[in-house]
């Protein structure tokens, strides 16, 4: 037992010693739960890498990328961020899905002051100096979709069902909030959580129709995650629940997640995000083919990936603004980052650590694409929302303030570590 | 070339209207392509205000994404395409062919269902009156999704000229709903409450409640001629005490009591030099000398005073309070109030019935699942950890059999025998090569084939991805069997229960009255004596543990139809089945029905006295079975005699 | 020194021989660490081993309820999980307090008790859509409790679940199922938000400690190294002495026939509730080193699979036998990180390439099988032949 113990410590000293490239990582599970959505993101970084090196790399250095497996275990993520940036030495990484394994690695890059780049739609009410948030805060996706039922859908009574974890619970804290501001009853606001994979929905579903027992019309914000909204959308189909009647706007269900369902009693019911596959611009267009090329025409693109490109993009720009791609240089050169989004237009990196991109509804089409009905100008990301009260007060600004959670009614800086 | 199209619309456009259609959908371009409900009101009315066939067209058009617009020009048009490659486009005034253009050069307008819903009711009037049936319910449903004052005449009369008794019975209803919201005469309106006092949907609901809808006044404020519901109680759930102070306030009769946070701002705005009136502004720490310290602002006028001693129940004790209904003619909330007391109690009934045909379903999917179990485990005492991978296997195996045949009805039934001969066989290649070394050591068979499990499920991710695979039912299973409005199960459902029903009789006669059944029994009674009687023991084993097996099979692709199928797909069943077992009773089929029954209706009555949270629903069902186990450790139906023999 | 103990680690040089190697080990991996030695161990390394440590110490305790008392438990990763909360409680509170301390004293307003609290509760809530301290919280300010909460909380657990079991005489495979959905119930519970504990998210930041920010993590995780390799050291050799002493001779007689033991007079309830609440506090305490070293707690680490691979663990390394337990636990958990890391090379087969992160799983898998059908002693019975081979 000593021996191995001994060999693999003699393994992990060796591979320490820095070469002459520039080391990307990539913190993404390859098995366990979450690799359904993360190897995604794995193969389209791989790609990207690929496609940057094609055009002579980085500051005259080839790229090479670094994977490792964290398994969807989330302590796994801190001992391989860890692993990264001390033993891989790599100078960036692009990872994590789910908010709990980004809470679990965000000590260690604090600590050993990496930098994180993280693709995925999340809560909020973080911000952290050594992350950069590619995906969507709560007021790009959550709130705009919320406007969207209000304005044009005019629905009275919302049904909140989620998955029972972090990101439904606090973007159904700050919607109910934001719902109660915009002169929605509590009584009309019907809230649930079910577990991860949870497969019986008949309950449910008829407690959302019976909600409809008032004359009021009724719709579902859904934050759902993963396999369990399979369950639910065949039940929904079987109790002849109708885009029309009962509208459902998912804020988890992308192509990837339609890819394992029958679309055809589903077309109408929504979707928000930042990117849909069916977005009609150049830049997409060959994404998907140059994507189509690598992995194979039965294969989909969605938001996070567009997330991972805009994010590594901004990332080479930003080392390339710099002629180095030592952290501290790099996250100044970060701010005020312009890339074209694939959806047209153009993402910029704030201050905060946000991207500021438009917001896109879609509905469901027979073939598993979404027709995108409505799309907004940018909207800056907030790191802390307006609609809760402690979190009002809170402002992120690393450029001016240097500080992520900066409390403005007292003028202080609560913490300069994030709250994990 | 916009140019000329536009003088040849100017040919042809109709002289009599100050505007022509096409003219007015150029003024409105920009929004047309915005589509917004919040702009679209002028739009639809304007458009109505042509009156042509073409502006109907064009609405039509509108609602069914059938309109493009010219990306270079930015023109609207009407589009017919053959191929999806070169798209003729239409002129929306006069009906004729404009250009042929590619994909790439226009861009299909697509409005959001809130506008569709709203072109829909603009539409109404036309198709009620139109000759085509499906037209005319279409012009119904519209109707009823957004009802409308105006709606009424026109429903009316196309009711009495509609010839269709189906689609009369649609309008009638329609019609009633539409006088009991927008009709002025009262005797109409109570009359058509009346009649949907047996109406169970969830449509006549909603049409009465409104009329209930009442609010919260102080008893002093409530007009003479007010229709009131009765007087309420602050504190009731009705009316809390917040509620009911902020009712006072509203009306002046009590000032507000600051909040903690109010008080420290008042106390932050009066500090002078580290004291606040008189305090040290180190004593603030306590919450106490916060108080003192504000009333002795509020004594020197700087604040608002308060009693602090007072509670907010205290304070709205002396005022009565009265609900007043928003709609002011009694006989109307009457009547409403009358017929739903007569729904709810209906509803209330039924619900129960639908909660019960929930559990029972539940029930039988927990028995699919763990009927395989029953006989593995429950007859031979094999603890096989890898039987919720079989049930994966089976989901597979309907995969894979619809990757081949399209058409799903005989795919699944081809998938059926088929995913019971693949796990038949894995059971019985694992029962030769592992169990049977095992017999004598029950617990390390646990150990063996949890590794069978992992390497299964490992496998399986290997083969076929991560991501979930779909599980189609055929079309008539789509949809659910309606008993009423509020009693509906699903046609799948159905199927699980109709099929774990059969697999309970089979196996049974298989048990019972076969030769099979007889030897199954005697060699997991006493291996050696059957085995002096002239039975295989070996082989009996063997064949018990492939049925078992083969049945989890099917229980897969009955699973993977009404969920998902995953690699994963078992193992969210494992731990389940076991307790099904277990609770039920070991070695018994009967017992797994009992086991099956109850977990599945504890956990939906759980779930009905908690019905935010399922994961509670599932946790306190565990915590349950642990205890029920505690007080009859042999389950529901415990084998007696010899037969219980460890 | 010739008191009892020396006269039993006399009798029993095995022991001394582990404790030696355990001390060795330490001492080279502390010379090794780049906080106190020359550098050659990476703190990621030193963090592996330490919590490979931990993993040891509760197989350790699995072997003891399992090994010797013939109790197949596949629920004791439940009490390392408690153990992991309730020093999580602490360091969270604790560390967040310091945070919210720091900010409330730059306001106008000295902070009321209220507000300090609220301030906490928003800051470590917040994230999980909440903001106010639940009761379980009430003791997490203070150390002490907490620290004894890490033994008085599993246990409590352990007795009420084994009273109620072992007094109904649930035996076998009923009792390994049972203990499976004790641990399922206890995840399940765990996972909600309205447990208290924050749901799926868990407890998180563990590995920064209180007050002590300016501290490098590679002294931290030498810290908890020694920490583990001592409390590693202390549970073997209690282990040792119970299955030497009498109490041992009753327990193996109760995994080798319960009803036996009973007609001899034994209260047998009584000596398995013992044992059984004796590991799982072995197991809090295992629990209570593991989290901070991993940094993060959350309600996965109790579900069913990972007692499951406890047993399997001690199966492979051999129970009944201490030493067994400690090589079973750290060979599988130290090969299983070696190639999930994605650093063992794929082997390229012509046709197609075998990933080791691919087919590992597999691999484990179907050696358990195989350890179960033809080697049942596990890699302890190569230690026995080998001896018997030197005694010939």
């Amino acid at each position: 037992m000593k021996k191995l113990l001994l060999s693999s410590a003699l393994i992990a000293a060796s591979a320490g010693t820095a070469m002459a490239e520039i080391k990307v990582g990539i913190l993404h599970s390859l098995s366990g739960t979450m690799a359904i959505s993360e190897t995604t993101l794995k193969d389209t970084m791989l790609m990207l890498i690929e496609q940057q090196n094609a055009k002579g790399g980085l500051l005259g250095e080839k790229l090479v990328p670094v994977v490792v497996d964290p398994a969807s275990d989330w302590p796994l993520f801190a001992e391989k961020a860890r692993e990264l940036l001390t033993v891989h030495e790599v100078d960036v990484i692009f990872g994590n899905w789910t908010s709990v394994s980004r809470k679990s690695v965000l000590p260690v890059i604090e600590e050993l002051n990496g930098l994180l780049f993280y693709p995925v739609q999340y809560e909020g009410e973080e911000s952290s100096k050594n992350v950069f948030y590619t995906g969507a805060a709560p007021n790009q996706q959550a709130i705009p979709a919320t406007d969207y039922y209000l304005e044009e859908l005019g629905v009275e009574k919302f049904a909140l069902l989620g998955t029972d974890y972090v990101y439904p619970r606090t973007t159904n804290k700050i919607l109910e909030q934001y719902l109660k501001d915009s002169g929605i009853a509590a009584d009309d606001i019907f809230v649930n959580y079910t577990p991860f994979g949870h497969s019986d929905w008949s309950k449910i579903v008829a407690d959302v129709v019976a909600l409809g027992e008032d004359g009021k019309k009724v719709g579902v914000i859904s934050t759902i995650n993963g396999d369990a909204n399979i369950g639910f959308y065949k039940e929904l189909a079987a109790a002849g629940v109708s885009a029309d009647d009962i509208p459902v706007v998912a804020f988890s269900v992308g192509e990837e997640e339609l890819a394992g369902l029958d679309t055809t009693n589903l077309v109408g019911h929504l979707a928000a995000w930042n990117y849909f596959q069916s977005a009609d611009a150049e830049a997409n267009t060959s994404f998907i083919d140059a994507w189509k090329d690598t992995m194979g025409a039965e294969r989909v693109t969605n938001d996070p990936m567009e997330a991972h490109y805009i994010g590594f993009n901004m990332w080479v720009n930003a080392a390339t603004a710099a002629g180095t791609t030592d952290v501290d240089a790099v996250r100044d050169a970060m701010y005020g980052q312009e890339f074209p989004n694939l959806t047209g237009g153009t993402a910029v990196m704030l201050p905060n650590h946000h991207l500021a991109k438009p917001v896109l509804i879609g509905e469901i089409q027979e073939d598993g694409q979404f027709d995108i009905i409505s799309q907004t100008a940018e909207v800056p990301g907030d790191a802390w929302t307006d609609f809760l009260p402690e979190s009002a007060v809170l402002k992120s600004d690393w450029k001016e303030l240097g500080c992520g959670m900066f409390n403005t009614e007292t003028n202080t800086c609560v913490q300069l570590k994030s709250n994990y | 070339m916009y140019r000329l199209l536009l003088v040849l619309c100017f040919f042809f456009a109709h002289p009599i209207f100050a505007q022509s259609l096409t003219e007015i959908v150029e003024k409105h371009q920009p929004n047309i392509l915005k589509g917004s409900v919040k702009t679209a009101a002028p739009i639809i009315a304007d458009i109505q205000a042509v009156g042509t066939e073409a502006a109907t067209e064009f609405l039509t058009n509108w609602q069914d994404k059938a309109l493009w617009f010219i990306k270079e020009t930015g023109q609207i048009v009407s589009v017919v395409t053959d191929d999806k490659k070169t798209y003729q486009l239409i002129d929306i005034e006069t009906g004729t062919l404009v250009t042929e253009l590619a994909k790439k050069d226009i861009k299909q307008i697509k409005p959001n269902s809130g506008l569709r819903k709203m072109l829909g009711s603009a539409l109404v009037t036309g198709k009620l009156l139109s000759p085509q049936k499906e037209i005319r319910l279409a012009g119904v449903d519209a109707l009823i999704r957004d009802p409308k004052a105006s709606h009424l005449d026109p429903l009316r009369v196309a009711l009495e000229a509609e010839a269709d008794i189906e689609l009369k019975g649609i309008m009638d209803r329609a019609e009633r709903q539409l006088t009991i919201q927008f009709d002025d005469l009262e005797v109409a309106r109570v009359a058509a409450i009346e009649s949907f006092s047996n109406d169970l949907s969830v449509e006549a609901r909603g049409t009465l409640n409104p009329l209930l809808s009442n609010k919260i006044m102080l008893a002093d404020l409530v007009p003479e001629d007010a229709n009131i519901k009765g007087p309420i109680t602050p504190g009731s759930e009705a009316l809390t005490y917040e509620d009911a102070f902020d009712l006072l306030v509203a009306a002046e009769k009590a000032t507000p009591v600051p909040t903690n946070a109010e008080i420290a701002s008042i106390l932050e705005a009066n500090i002078e030099n580290d004291t606040i009136a008189g305090f040290a502004l180190a004593d603030m720490s306590d919450a106490d000398t916060r108080i003192k310290a504000y009333l002795a602002l509020a004594d020197a006028g700087k604040a608002l005073a308060f009693d602090p001693n007072a509670t907010i129940a205290d304070l709205v004790a002396d005022h009565e309070f009265i609900a007043v209904y928003v709609e002011t003619s009694k006989a109307v909330t009457d009547a409403a109030s009358n017929a739903l007391d007569q729904i709810n109690a209906k509803v209330g009934f039924s619900r129960f019935i639908d909660l019960a045909l929930d559990g029972v379903s539940l029930a039988s999917i927990y028995f699919l699942a763990a009927i395989g179990l029953a006989i593995t485990f429950g007859v031979m005492r094999v603890i096989n950890m890898a039987h919720g991978e079989f049930i994966m296997m089976g989901a597979y195996t309907g995969f894979v059999v619809q990757q081949i045949i399209p058409n799903y009805t005989v795919s699944i039934i081809l998938a059926v025998p088929l995913a019971f001969a693949v796990t038949f066989a894995a059971g019985v290649a694992m029962e030769r090569l592992v169990i049977r070394h095992l017999y004598h050591r029950p617990l390390e068979t646990l150990l063996a084939t949890f590794g069978i499990s992992i390497a299964l499920q490992q496998i399986a991710k290997n083969i076929f991805g991560t991501q979930a695979r779909p599980l189609t039912a055929p079309g008539w299973l789509d949809g659910s069997l309606v008993i009423n409005e509020v009693i509906q199960i699903s046609w799948i459902r159905i199927a699980i229960f109709v099929l774990s029903l059969l697999f309970l009789l089979l196996l049974l006669f298989i048990l019972n009255k076969t030769r099979l059944g007889l030897e199954t029994r005697a060699v997991t009674q006493n291996p050696r004596m059957a085995a002096s009687m002239g039975i295989n023991p070996d082989r009996i084993n063997m064949l018990t543990f492939g049925l078992g097996s083969g049945i989890a099979g099917i229980a897969g692709v009955a699973i993977g139809l009404y969920a998902k199928v995953t690699s994963e797909l078992g193992a969210d069943y494992i731990v389940q089945s076991f307790m099904t077992v277990v609770v039920g009773g070991v070695g018994n089929i009967w017992g797994t029905l009992a086991g099956a029954t109850m977990i599945g209706f504890l956990q939906k009555g759980i779930e009905w006295f908690n019905p935010s949270n399922t994961l509670a629903a599932q946790t306190y069902m565990i915590i349950f079975i642990i205890i029920f186990i505690q007080f009859r450790p042999r389950g529901i139906i415990a084998l007696k005699g010899r037969a219980a023999g460890d | 020194m010739t008191g009892p103990l020396t006269k039993f680690l006399l009798k029993y040089p095995s022991v001394l021989i582990f404790l030696g190697f355990l001390s060795l080990f330490t001492i080279f991996v502390t010379i090794g660490s780049e906080a106190l030695g020359y550098g050659f161990i990476s703190t990621s390394m030193v963090k592996i081993l330490g919590k490979t440590l931990c993993f040891c110490l509760v197989a350790i305790a699995m072997d003891l309820v399992w090994g010797y008392c013939g109790i197949l438990s596949l629920g004791h990763f439940a009490f390392f999980g408690l153990g992991g909360y309730m020093i999580g409680m602490w360091l969270m509170y604790a560390r967040t307090e310091i945070i919210v301390t720091e900010a409330l004293a730059q306001a106008a307003l000295p902070p009321t008790p209220d507000e300090i609290s609220a301030a906490v509760g928003t800051q470590i809530f917040g994230v999980v859509g909440g903001s106010e301290i639940p009761a379980i919280w009430s003791f997490a300010h203070l150390f002490w409790v907490q620290i004894a909460f890490v033994v008085l909380v599993p246990a409590l657990l352990a007795f009420v679940f084994g009273w109620l079991a072992f007094r109904s005489r649930v035996t076998g495979v009923y009792l390994s199922i049972l203990t499976q959905a004790m641990t399922l119930a206890l995840a399940l519970y765990l996972f909600q938000n309205d447990s208290g504990l924050r749901g799926n998210n868990g407890l998180s930041g563990l590995q920064n400690l209180p007050g002590l920010d300016d501290v490098d993590q590679s002294v931290i995780s030498i810290w908890f190294f020694i920490a583990s390799a001592f409390a590693l050291g202390f549970g073997y050799l209690i282990v040792k002495l119970i299955v030497e002493s009498r109490l041992g001779n009753v327990i193996e007689g109760i995994r080798d026939d319960e009803a036996r033991v009973r007609f001899l007079g034994y209260n047998v309830e009584a000596y398995k509730l013992f044992i059984f609440v004796l590991t799982a506090i072995i197991a809090g305490i295992a629990g209570a080193l593991y989290y901070p070293q991993a940094g993060i707690i959350n309600p996965a680490e109790v579900a069913p699979i990972a007692s499951i691979y406890l047993a399997v663990w001690v199966a492979i390394g051999g129970r009944g036998r201490i030493y067994g337990a400690v090589i079973g636990a750290a060979f599988v958990s130290l090969v299983s990180t070696y190639f999930t890391g994605g650093q063992a090379p794929d082997i390229p087969l012509g046709f197609a390439t075998i990933k080791w992160v691919d087919w590992w799983t597999v691999l484990l898998g179907l050696s358990f099988v195989i350890v179960t059908l033809f080697a049942p002693k596990g890699i302890g019975g190569l230690v026995d032949l080998i001896a018997r081979e030197k005694t010939k």
